[in-house]
C-alpha cells in the first residue's frame, strides 16, 4: 500500500530566509503524524504547500503514490486534504451554516447541507447549532465548525494546525477522541504542535523540524518529552534559575472588586475581581482565551479606568481613577497580549516606541518637547540588555521577528524598574530561547522586589513561572492558590467553567 | 391632486440617480471596499451619457455609455487600491477630483447644446389618467432602479455568489485562506459599482436637465455614499433613504420656482438642505444601537495576505 | 522576464521622498501623451502648465500668492491626516474663515487702527475651527464619519456665501452685483514686496509650515497625532486619548483653513464675492499627500500645485487648453503618487528564472 502522502526534498525560500530546506517525510493511511517544531521552524510553510496555499520552490509531493502539484486549496480539497487552521478562517457576522457552505466547493442546497452537518456531528459527537451567528460562539465551538467543515469533505488527510492552544484540558481530550475515531476509519492526520505531552498521548510518528530542516522522524512514545524538546530546540534546555530560600513580602498590588462594562460586541468584561500580589510574587492567571483576559489587562494598565479609586492600589495608594500615564508614574507598567498595534507601533522606530511608554518614567519629555537622544540611549540599552536582534534604535518595530519584538517590549517595561508589572501572554509565538530569556527576566524582576501578574493560556508556562495561580472564567476570577497545591485537573475544571460556572467553583473548594 | 402627482413624479426623478449610485456603492462596500469616488464616476458617466445621446439620440446607448465610462473609471480606483494596495480614502478622493476635471474637459465642446430627454418607457396611452402616470409615466432608469433594489437584495441574501461577496467583505484573509479570490471578487464589485455610478450620472442629462453643465451631479454622489451608511447596508432601506432625499430636493425645486409657502425660506437654505439633511440623517442613524454592527468588517482596509 | 514585488525589511526613506518627484515627472510625460492623443498640443500643454510659470519671472508673484493658501491649508490637513482624521471639508472651513473675517471687516467698516487686521485674522481662524468642530463633535460623540459631514458642510457653506452677499451683506453701491463692499484700507492685507501683489500671507504660509514641522517632529503633540493615526490601540496604551486627538486634529486643520480663508479675502479679493470658493481646500488635499504629510514637504507640494494653477491659466490663453485640464493634471499627480506608494514598502525585483511550479 502506498503512502497517503509523501514529501521529497521540499524547499521553500523567502527573501532572506530558507523556510524549508530539503524536507522529506511520509504519512501512512490512518496514521496520526505529528509535525513538531518551534515557532519559525517552518511547520506552517510546509503545510501551506501541502494545502496548496503556497507552492514549493523545489521538491516533490506524492499523493497515494502519484506525484501531484497542488495549485490551490480547492485542488487540495478535491484530492481529499482537509485543514483546520490555527487562526480560524471564520466569518463572525455569518451563521455556522453559511460559514460551512463557504467552505464547500460545490453548491449544495442549504437544507441538504444542514442534514449532512447534523449527520457528521452525531457521528463524531460534535455539538453545534447551525443557525447561530459565529460571533456568539466560544472558541471551542468555533473550532468545531472548522472540524465539521473539514469532515464534510470526507478527507483522506486532515491537517490540524496547533489545534489545542485555545482549548481546556477537557476539550483537548474530546478532540483527541474525535481524531482517534477518524484515524481508525483510515483518515491520516497531520498534527502540528509544539506541545510534547499531547504528541506523546496522540501521535504514532513525529517529524521534528528545526530552522526549516528536518531533524528527526521518531516514535514519540519511545521518546521522553525532554529528548524531543532538545531535538526541537537544538541545545540543552535551560531551566529557570531562582534564588534559593525566597520569601514573599508585604502586599504590593491590591485589586478589589474590579469590574468593567461590556464595550465591544463580544468582548467579555471583568466581573468583580479581587486579588493581592505581594512583593516578590509572580501571580499567574490562567484561562481559556476570550474569558475577560483582555479587559482585565486593560483595567489593570489603566486603558480602562475604574470609577472606584480603590479598585486598583499599589502600596495602599489608590490608582483606580488614573489613566495609563498616571499609573505608570506610580510604578505600574503593563504589556498587553497583542504586540503589533497595541504594545508597539509597527511603523515606528524602536526609539519612538520607547517614547510610547517610557517617556515620563525616564525623562524623555521636557516642556512638551521630546528628548529623542534620551529615547535613543534607553532603546540602545534595552536592545543590549535583552539581546534583541535589531539593527539599532532606528529599526522599525515591524522589521523585528515576533520573538525579538517581544523581548524588546518586555525589556522596555522591565528596565523602567516597575514596582508592579502586568503581562499578558509574555511568550506567545516566541521561540524557546527567547521564552527562556523572558521568563528569567520576570523571575529576576520579582526577586528584585516587584510584584508581577502573568496572564497566560499556557498552563506549562504558568506552572513553571508562578508562585500563585488563579483562573479567569467569564470575567470572574477563582480564588488564588499556591501553584504547588493545584493539579492540572483542578485548573482544567476551573477553566472549563464556560459551560457550568457553578459546578467548577464547587468542584474545587477554594 | 394634479400638483401632488406632479410633485411625486419630480421626486422620483430626483431620487432615481441617487438610488442607482447608492446601490452600486452598497455592493462595493459589502465586498469590503470603500470607494469615495462615486461623485467622480457619476460625472464621467454623465458626460459619456450626454455625448452618446448627443451623437446617437438613442438614450439606451447613452445609458450604456454611462455604465461603460463609469466602470472604466472605477478600474483606475480598482488598480490602485486592489493591485497596488493604495489608501482607499485618498484614492477615492483622487478619483472624484479626476472625474470632475475629466468631465469638465470633455464637456466643454457641448456647452449650450441641448439634447433630448429620455421618453417614458410605456406608451403614452397607458399614462393618460394622472393616477396611471404615477405607475407608468417614467422612463426606463426608474424601473431599473426598483428592479435593482430587489435584485441586489436577492443576490446578497439568497445566492452563493452573494454569500461569497459578503464573506470577502467580512474577513478577507479567511476568504483567501479558504481559496476564494479576494481581489477577483473586489474587482468585480468595484466595476459593478462604477457601472451603476455611471448609469446614475447619465440619468442627470437624460432625465433631469438636458444641458451639459460642469459638476452637474452637485454632490449627489457623496449623498449616495452617505445613504449606504444610513441604510445600514440594506437595499430596501436604501430605497426609503433615496426617496427621502428626493423629497427634500423636490421641495427645493418648488421653492426656487417661487411656489407659495416654501419661498419664505431663502432659496440658499433650500439649496443647502440636502447636504444638511445628510448630516442629520447620519447623526440620527448613529444614535441607533445597531448602527455600525452591520458594517462589513473589512470596509476600507487594504487586503494584505502574508503570502 | 517578469517583475515581482518583494516586501522590504524596512520602509524605504528614499522612496518616501523620491515618489512625489517621480509622480510629478510621470504626470508630465503621461499627460503630454494623453493630451496629444485626444487632439490637443500635449507637449505644449505640459510646457505651459509646468514650465512657463517657473521660467517666466512675471509669474513668480502669482505663484507665491497661489501657493500660500495651499500651503497653509495643506499643513493643517497633513497634521489631521497623520492622526487618521479625514477632514476633507477644508474648503468649507476656508469659506467660513473668510466669512468670519469679512464680518469683522464689515462691522469695522470705515474705522482705522492696527487692531482691525489681527482681529479679522483671529475671527478667520476661529470661524474655520468652529466649522471643523461640527464634524469633530459628531465623530467623537457618535462616531459619525467625518469625511461625509465635513464635505456636506462645504456644500452648505457655499450657499451661506450666496445668501449673505445677496441679502444682508450686499454692497449698497454694487449696482445689484451679489458681493460685499470693498474693505476699508485697515482691513486689507498689506503687500510685503513693494510694487508686487505678494501679500503678508506668503511669509505667513512659510512660517506656519516651519512651526508645524517643528511641532510635529519634536513635540509630544506631534507624537500624539502620529501614534493615534498609526495605531489607535497602542496610543491608548501609551496614554493618549483618541477623542482629544480628533478634536485637536480637526480644530488645527479647520483653524488653518480658516486662516487661509481670511488671508485670501483680505489679500487678493478685498471683498467677499461669489467666486471666493476657489477649490483651494480640495487641492490642498493633494498638496498634503504630495508633501508626504510633512509640513516642509507641503511647501514643495504647494508650489507644485500653484504652478499647475498658474500654468493652467497660461495654457488657456496661449494654446486654448480648457481650464479643466488643470484638474486632470492635479488628479494624475495624486494617482501616480498613490500608485508609487507601494514602492516604499515593497521593492520591484526582476524574476529571471521561472520558479518550480508557477509560484506567484
Amino acid at each position: 500500500m502506498p503512502h497517503r502522502l509523501e514529501l521529497t526534498g521540499i524547499t521553500k525560500r523567502f527573501p532572506g530566509v530558507l523556510a524549508n530546506d530539503n524536507v522529506s517525510f511520509a504519512v501512512r493511511p490512518g496514521e496520526i503524524h505529528a509535525l513538531l517544531g518551534e515557532n519559525g521552524a517552518g511547520k506552517s510553510t510546509l503545510v501551506k504547500m501541502i494545502y496548496g496555499i503556497m507552492q514549493p520552490d523545489a521538491g516533490e509531493i506524492r499523493w497515494n503514490g502519484q506525484p501531484i502539484s497542488v495549485a490551490n486549496p480547492k485542488a487540495a480539497r478535491k484530492l481529499g486534504i482537509g485543514m483546520v487552521f490555527q487562526h480560524f478562517s471564520l466569518f463572525e457576522a455569518l451563521t455556522v451554516l453559511e460559514n460551512i457552505a463557504l467552505g464547500m466547493d460545490s453548491k449544495i442546497p442549504s437544507r441538504e447541507l444542514e442534514a449532512r452537518i447534523r449527520q457528521v456531528m452525531s457521528t463524531y459527537g460534535l455539538l453545534l447549532d447551525p443557525h447561530r451567528t459565529v460571533a456568539t460562539l466560544s472558541v471551542g465551538e468555533r473550532q468545531r465548525i472548522e472540524i465539521v467543515r473539514a469532515l464534510l469533505l470526507d478527507p483522506k488527510l486532515l491537517i490540524m494546525d496547533e489545534p489545542t492552544s485555545v482549548l481546556t484540558p477537557q476539550e483537548v481530550e474530546q478532540l483527541f477522541e474525535v481524531l482517534r475515531k477518524l484515524a481508525a476509519q483510515g483518515c491520516s492526520i497531520l498534527y502540528i504542535s509544539h506541545k510534547l505531552h499531547e504528541i506523546k498521548a496522540l501521535c504514532d510518528t513525529a517529524t521534528i523540524l528545526r530552522g526549516g530542516k528536518l531533524v528527526d522522524t521518531c516514535d514519540p512514545r519511545q521518546e521522553t518529552s525532554r529528548s524531543m524538546a532538545e531535538k526541537m530546540i537544538g541545545a540543552g534546555l535551560k531551566d529557570i534559575v531562582r534564588a534559593a530560600g525566597r520569601s514573599l513580602g508585604e502586599p504590593k498590588l491590591v485589586v478589589s472588586r474590579l469590574s468593567t462594562v461590556k464595550t465591544g460586541h463580544f468582548e467579555v468584561p471583568v466581573d468583580d475581581v479581587s486579588f493581592t500580589v505581594r512583593v516578590g510574587e509572580i501571580f499567574g492567571i490562567a484561562g481559556v482565551a476570550g474569558n475577560g483576559q483582555n479587559a482585565l489587562l486593560d483595567a489593570l494598565s489603566g486603558e480602562i479606568r475604574s470609577d472606584d479609586k480603590n479598585a486598583v492600589a499599589i502600596d495602599g495608594y489608590p490608582l483606580g481613577l488614573l489613566d495609563t500615564t498616571g499609573r505608570r508614574k506610580h510604578g505600574l507598567c503593563a504589556v498587553p497580549e497583542e504586540r503589533n498595534g497595541h504594545a508597539a507601533v509597527s511603523d515606528f522606530t524602536l526609539s519612538d516606541n520607547s517614547i510610547l511608554t517610557a517617556r515620563d518614567r525616564l525623562g524623555m519629555v521636557m516642556l512638551g518637547l521630546i528628548n529623542s537622544g534620551a529615547a535613543k540611549t534607553y532603546t540602545g540599552k534595552v536592545i543590549a540588555d535583552f539581546a534583541v536582534k535589531a539593527l539599532g534604535p532606528a529599526s522599525t518595530a515591524g522589521s523585528l521577528s515576533g520573538g525579538n519584538l517581544q523581548k524588546y517590549i518586555m525589556g522596555r517595561e522591565i528596565l523602567q524598574k516597575p514596582s508592579v508589572l502586568v503581562v499578558s501572554q509574555p511568550t506567545w509565538g516566541v521561540d524557546a530561547g527567547a521564552a527562556a530569556a523572558i521568563h528569567q527576566s520576570l523571575v529576576d524582576l520579582a526577586a528584585a522586589g516587584s510584584a508581577i501578574v502573568v496572564i497566560s493560556q499556557d498552563l506549562d508556562e504558568l506552572r513553571a513561572l508562578c508562585d500563585t495561580l488563579a483562573v479567569i472564567n467569564m470575567g470572574r476570577l477563582s480564588a488564588a492558590r499556591p501553584v504547588s497545591e493545584v493539579s492540572v485537573e483542578e485548573i482544567g475544571l476551573l477553566m472549563g467553567g464556560v459551560h457550568g460556572t457553578a459546578e467548577a467553583h464547587d468542584a474545587v473548594p477554594a | 391632486m394634479d400638483i401632488t402627482i406632479a410633485i411625486f413624479i419630480t421626486l422620483v426623478g430626483a431620487a432615481t440617480p441617487i438610488l442607482i449610485a447608492a446601490l452600486g456603492e452598497l455592493v462595493v462596500e459589502k465586498a469590503g471596499v470603500l470607494n469615495l469616488g462615486v461623485e467622480g464616476m457619476m460625472l464621467v458617466g454623465a458626460i459619456a451619457g450626454f455625448a452618446a445621446q448627443f451623437y446617437t439620440g438613442n438614450p439606451y446607448l447613452a445609458l450604456l455609455a454611462g455604465a461603460f465610462a463609469g466602470a472604466a473609471t472605477s478600474m483606475i480606483f480598482g488598480f490602485l487600491t486592489l493591485s497596488l494596495s493604495a489608501n482607499q480614502t485618498a484614492t477615492g478622493l483622487a478619483l472624484t477630483i479626476f472625474g470632475t476635471g475629466f468631465s469638465a474637459l470633455a464637456g466643454a465642446p457641448f456647452s449650450a447644446r441641448p439634447i433630448e430627454l429620455m421618453r417614458p418607457l410605456f406608451p403614452a396611452e397607458l399614462a393618460t389618467h394622472p393616477m396611471w402616470r404615477v405607475l407608468f409615466g417614467y422612463s426606463a432608469p426608474v424601473y431599473f432602479s426598483f428592479f435593482m433594489v430587489f435584485a441586489i437584495w436577492y443576490f446578497l441574501k439568497k445566492t452563493r455568489a452573494g454569500l461569497i461577496l459578503r464573506a470577502v467583505g467580512e474577513n478577507d484573509l479567511s476568504a483567501h485562506s479558504i481559496g476564494y479570490s479576494v481581489k477577483g471578487v473586489r474587482y468585480a464589485a468595484v466595476m459593478f459599482g462604477g457601472a451603476m455610478a455611471g448609469i446614475a450620472g447619465a440619468c442627470f442629462p437624460l432625465l433631469l436637465t438636458p444641458q451639459w453643465a460642469e459638476r452637474m451631479t452637485a454632490g449627489r454622489g457623496w449623498i449616495a455614499v452617505a445613504l449606504v451608511v444610513f441604510a445600514s447596508w440594506k437595499p430596501f432601506r436604501l430605497l426609503a433613504g433615496a426617496y427621502l432625499f428626493g423629497l427634500v430636493m423636490t421641495m427645493e425645486l418648488y421653492a426656487k420656482a417661487g411656489g407659495g409657502p416654501l419661498s419664505i425660506i431663502p432659496s440658499e437654505l433650500w439649496a443647502a438642505l440636502p447636504y444638511l439633511a445628510t448630516i442629520v440623517v447620519l447623526v440620527l442613524i448613529s444614535l441607533r444601537r445597531d448602527a455600525s454592527t452591520n458594517a462589513p468588517a473589512c470596509l476600507g482596509k487594504p487586503f494584505l495576505p502574508s503570502n | 522576464m517578469q517583475f515581482r514585488l518583494e516586501k522590504r525589511q524596512e520602509p524605504s526613506q528614499l522612496m518616501v521622498y523620491a515618489t512625489p518627484v517621480a509622480a510629478v515627472l510621470l504626470t508630465m510625460i503621461v499627460g503630454a501623451i494623453i493630451f496629444s492623443l485626444i487632439g490637443y498640443d500635449g507637449i505644449g500643454a505640459v510646457r505651459e502648465i509646468f514650465l512657463t510659470p517657473l521660467t517666466n519671472s512675471y509669474k513668480w508673484q502669482d505663484l507665491g500668492i497661489k501657493a500660500a493658501p495651499l500651503i497653509i491649508i495643506g499643513v493643517g490637513l497633513s497634521i489631521a491626516y497623520r492622526a487618521n482624521v479625514w477632514n476633507i471639508g477644508a474648503e468649507g472651513q476656508y469659506v467660513m474663515g473668510g466669512l468670519a473675517g469679512t464680518w469683522v471687516a464689515l462691522a469695522t467698516y470705515g474705522m482705522t487702527g492696527p487692531w482691525i487686521l489681527p482681529l479679522m485674522i483671529l475671527a478667520g481662524v476661529v470661524g474655520g475651527a468652529l466649522y471643523a468642530a461640527i464634524p469633530a463633535f459628531f465623530k467623537v460623540r457618535l462616531n459619525v464619519n467625518e469625511i461625509l459631514t465635513s464635505l456636506m458642510l462645504t456644500y452648505a457653506s457655499v450657499q451661506l456665501i450666496y445668501y449673505l452677499i445677496r441679502a444682508p451683506w450686499k454692497d449698497p453701491m454694487g449696482m445689484g452685483f451679489p458681493q460685499t463692499r470693498l474693505f476699508s484700507e485697515a482691513a486689507r492685507l498689506p503687500t510685503v514686496i513693494p510694487g508686487t501683489i505678494v501679500h503678508l500671507g506668503v511669509p505667513i504660509a512659510i512660517l506656519v509650515a516651519f512651526v508645524a514641522w517643528f511641532i510635529m517632529s519634536r513635540s509630544v503633540f506631534g507624537y500624539q497625532m502620529k501614534v493615534v493615526g498609526a495605531a489607535p490601540h497602542a496610543a491608548r496604551y501609551g496614554g493618549f486619548s483618541e477623542s482629544k486627538t480628533i478634536w485637536l486634529a480637526m480644530l488645527v486643520s479647520g483653524g488653518l483653513a480658516g486662516l487661509a480663508g481670511i488671508l485670501e479675502v483680505a489679500g487678493p479679493f478685498q471683498r467677499m464675492v461669489p467666486g471666493f470658493p476657489t477649490n483651494y481646500g480640495f487641492t490642498a488635499i493633494i498638496v498634503a499627500f504630495l508633501g508626504r504629510l510633512n509640513p516642509l514637504g507641503v511647501i514643495f507640494a504647494g508650489v507644485v500645485m500653484a504652478i499647475t494653477f498658474v500654468g493652467g491659466e497660461v495654457a488657456q490663453t496661449t494654446i486654448g487648453l480648457p481650464n479643466a485640464a488643470t484638474g486632470i493634471f492635479q488628479a494624475m499627480v495624486l494617482f501616480f503618487l498613490l500608485a508609487g506608494d507601494i514602492l516604499v514598502r515593497y521593492r520591484l525585483r526582476r524574476v529571471s528564472s521561472i520558479p518550480a511550479s508557477g509560484a506567484a
